[in-house]
């Protein structure tokens, strides 16, 4: 029975065949209705996952250099285009920061509460790690699309073009970082073992980042409006997220909420470990006039990290899977 | 029996033809719909059907065939940028791609950066982009403007970079696309020597050409062909040769003709240099009812097989030669006085009255090289004599 068009593409969009495809024993004389002769009948045969894994893994390896060249060509044309040159790295954050700034300042005003710089501290913080999966996704949704012309014409594995912006992105944020070191001191940063934790909660970042701009970058090459629908969720998305505020600002039922952003545990753990040194192991309770909120849990953290690990191996799976039929639609 | 460098096993390429949703505007609402609607038929069509060949070490394949056989597809499936509907695509070893070359070049950046970003995406390591860094440039001829953005350079130097690119990369199979058509002529020359050094250096080589005098020159093998099914597979000189059949000249194959030619046979060896005299042997017969005053039973037509260009006619009226009914055969002399190039030489029954030829005759492709300097005019000084 033939399906629309619509569902029949969509099929093959979410299962192509795999790219070495043995053939049956056919004789070549089958004839569709019309009498034109129809290639014979073969199986499909699914990639086990490990060899998909281990495909993608050997792409990667093997283009290495090209991943490297990527990143560089996009910084270099970000700093070339940018007057403001290396600034710019700086305006993407510092924006979020005085945004955050100004809220802050607002609720302080409101509420007779505290504006320090350790407010300042934590809005910059987490100003960074939004500014980095924010800027990461929209240059990443439309990499793809936009390099139209080396996909239909050039093979290298695909992946390479989404993931060497959030790279490019990755250079950003960490001039960025380099600053916000140098301004620690002054804003009250204590040395603390919750250090500790940045690394991992970096790598988990990246990961989620990775993921969801290998999942939109191929969305966005078959269905176009995908980068006008991801740049107005960016735009309200911090408002999602934990940046401008704490969860536990929310009260009990609204942090939980809060927290089931991937997004939030990882920038919210960010500030705890950070500025209050906390071990993210430990739970971590807030009084609030509505009962105790539980600002911080361990399983925040593994929720995080399972979005962000299960999220990079399925859209590393699902990118891998479309990549042979891009060139075809791009 | 060595292991093929390149082989296509029944390969078939679908396309879908038409508007699919490409936002997911259109496509959402088209999936709510989907019960209500009648159901669209998928028009698609078969860019390629059951192709299969094999590439050895030291063998050229040129494939040929009007705009739109599906060549440009094929090209693709070989490199990997498209994936077969159905068969298998194989090939061994590290990629040479000459194919429009400058499509990764970011506008904005200079030469210098483009050569490397270029160089990574046709699968070089740094340290090779660097070693021959300096004769990319040199062949490219654009030393003075290494560190211009690409933007500022004219098509030209764009192309030429391009090429000088892809022509360094050490491959191990070659593919190669219409890209001779790019920088002026002596780039054209440096280019084509180049690539004729690649091709003759033993990888296997599969090369897309509509230049057949090229394809003729280069490959050892050919396949042709047309609306994605292979017409014929064989010799480059078959292969041309029926790419250039008369049917495609626009001769209509006629029933009643008084006259049949049955064989047009080259004699001697096949390589002609420009002056040199080729002999045609030439048989058929002559009808019960004899031929009628205005028709020739016999005319051999020379044409351009780049240029589909008459460059000359022999008939049987022009050389007073006489057939009388029942079987004959004729030997055609022709001093091949022309540029080097691809001809067609074909036979045909002609009526002068209607100024056509009466069905399609048979015909054979010469190759003519490089010989004396031809300086025209053309004239073949063909004679016709009854063998």
């Amino acid at each position: 029975m033939a399906r629309s068009r619509t569902r029949e593409g969509l099929r093959s969009l979410i299962n192509p065949g795999s790219r070495e495809i043995p053939l049956l024993e056919t004789p070549m004389t089958a004839t569709d209705q019309t009498g034109a002769a129809v290639p014979p009948p073969q199986a499909v045969e699914r990639v086990p996952i490990v060899t998909a894994l281990r495909e993608i893994a050997a792409e990667l390896s093997g283009y290495r250099n090209l991943l490297r060249q990527l990143v560089i060509r996009d910084l270099r044309v970000r700093y070339k285009q940018a007057v403001l040159g290396a600034a710019w790295a700086l305006f993407m954050p510092a924006l979020v920061v005085l945004s955050g700034m100004l809220v802050r300042f607002a609720m302080a005003q409101m509420t007779a509460g505290s504006f320090d710089r350790t407010t300042v501290a934590a809005l910059a913080l987490k100003g960074l790690g939004w500014g980095f999966f924010a800027g990461a996704i929209g240059m990443a949704t439309p990499s793809l699309a936009a390099n139209a012309n080396l996909v239909s014409k050039v093979y290298f594995p695909r992946e390479m073009l989404p993931v060497a912006t959030v790279l490019a992105q990755g250079v950003d944020t960490l001039v960025g970082s380099l600053l916000l070191l140098t301004l620690a001191p002054w804003l009250g940063v204590p040395l603390s073992t919750g250090l500790l934790w940045v690394p991992l909660l970096l790598a988990l970042l990246f990961c989620l980042t990775t993921a969801v701009a290998l999942l939109l970058s191929c969305a966005n090459v078959f269905f176009r409006d995908v980068k006008y629908i991801v740049q107005v969720l960016l735009t309200f998305g911090i408002f999602f997220t934990p940046v401008f505020y704490e969860p536990a600002m929310l009260g009990p039922t609204g942090a939980h909420l809060v927290m089931l952003n991937p997004l939030a545990p990882l920038l919210e753990g960010m500030r705890l470990a950070v500025l209050d040194g906390q071990n993210l192991l430990l739970t971590l309770t807030a009084p609030s006039p509505r009962g105790d909120v539980a600002a911080w849990s361990p399983w925040y953290l593994a929720y995080s990290a399972a979005w962000a690990l299960g999220g990079l191996l399925v859209s590393a799976l699902a990118f891998h899977r479309v990549e042979p039929d891009l060139s075809e639609y791009v | 029996m060595t292991d093929p460098g390149v082989r296509c096993e029944q390969v078939w390429k679908r396309f879908r033809r038409g508007e699919h949703h490409d936002s997911l505007r259109d496509f959402l609402p088209a999936l709510l719909r989907r019960g209500r609607t009648r159901r669209t038929v998928a028009r698609e069509f078969w860019a390629l059907r059951d192709v299969s060949f094999e590439v050895r070490p030291g063998e050229a394949f040129g494939v040929i065939g009007p705009n739109g056989a599906g060549k440009s597809t094929l090209l693709k499936l070989l490199t990997r940028i498209l994936r077969p509907t159905h068969g298998t695509v194989h090939v061994r070893g590290r990629q040479g791609v000459l194919i429009e070359v400058a499509a990764g070049f970011h506008q904005d950046l200079t030469g210098r950066e483009n050569l490397f970003l270029q160089g990574a995406i046709m699968g070089m390591s740094s340290a090779e982009t660097s070693r021959k860094f300096d004769q990319i440039v040199e062949f490219a001829g654009v030393a003075d403007f290494i560190d211009t953005p690409v933007k500022r350079y004219s098509s030209g130097m764009n192309a030429r970079l391009g090429f000088a690119i892809a022509a360094h990369l050490d491959p191990e199979v070659l593919f190669v696309d219409e890209v001779l058509a790019v920088g002026d002529l002596d780039f054209q020359k440096k280019a084509y020597a180049r690539m004729r050094e690649l091709v003759r250096s033993g990888i296997p080589v599969v090369m897309v050409s509509h230049q057949l005098d090229r394809i003729a020159e280069l490959c050892t093998h050919a396949l042709l062909l047309d609306h994605g099914t292979v017409v014929r597979q064989g010799t480059p000189q078959e292969c041309i040769a029926h790419y250039l059949d008369p049917d495609r000249g626009g001769f209509v194959p006629h029933g009643d003709a008084p006259a049949t030619i049955e064989r047009l046979r080259l004699e001697g060896t096949g390589d002609v240099c420009s002056g040199d005299r080729v002999r045609i042997g030439l048989c058929g017969s002559i009808g019960e009812d004899g031929v009628p005053e205005h028709i020739d039973p016999v005319v051999v037509l020379v044409r351009n097989a780049s240029t589909g260009a008459f460059v000359s006619a022999i008939g049987t009226s022009t050389s007073d030669v006489k057939l009388s009914i029942g079987p004959f055969s004729l030997e055609v002399e022709l001093q091949m006085n022309v540029p080097r190039g691809i001809y067609v030489v074909q036979a045909v029954v002609w009526d002068r009255r209607a100024e056509r030829a009466l069905g399609a005759g048979p015909s054979l492709m010469l190759q003519v090289l490089e010989g004396v300097p031809f300086v025209g005019p053309i004239q073949l000084n063909g004679r016709m004599l009854v063998a």
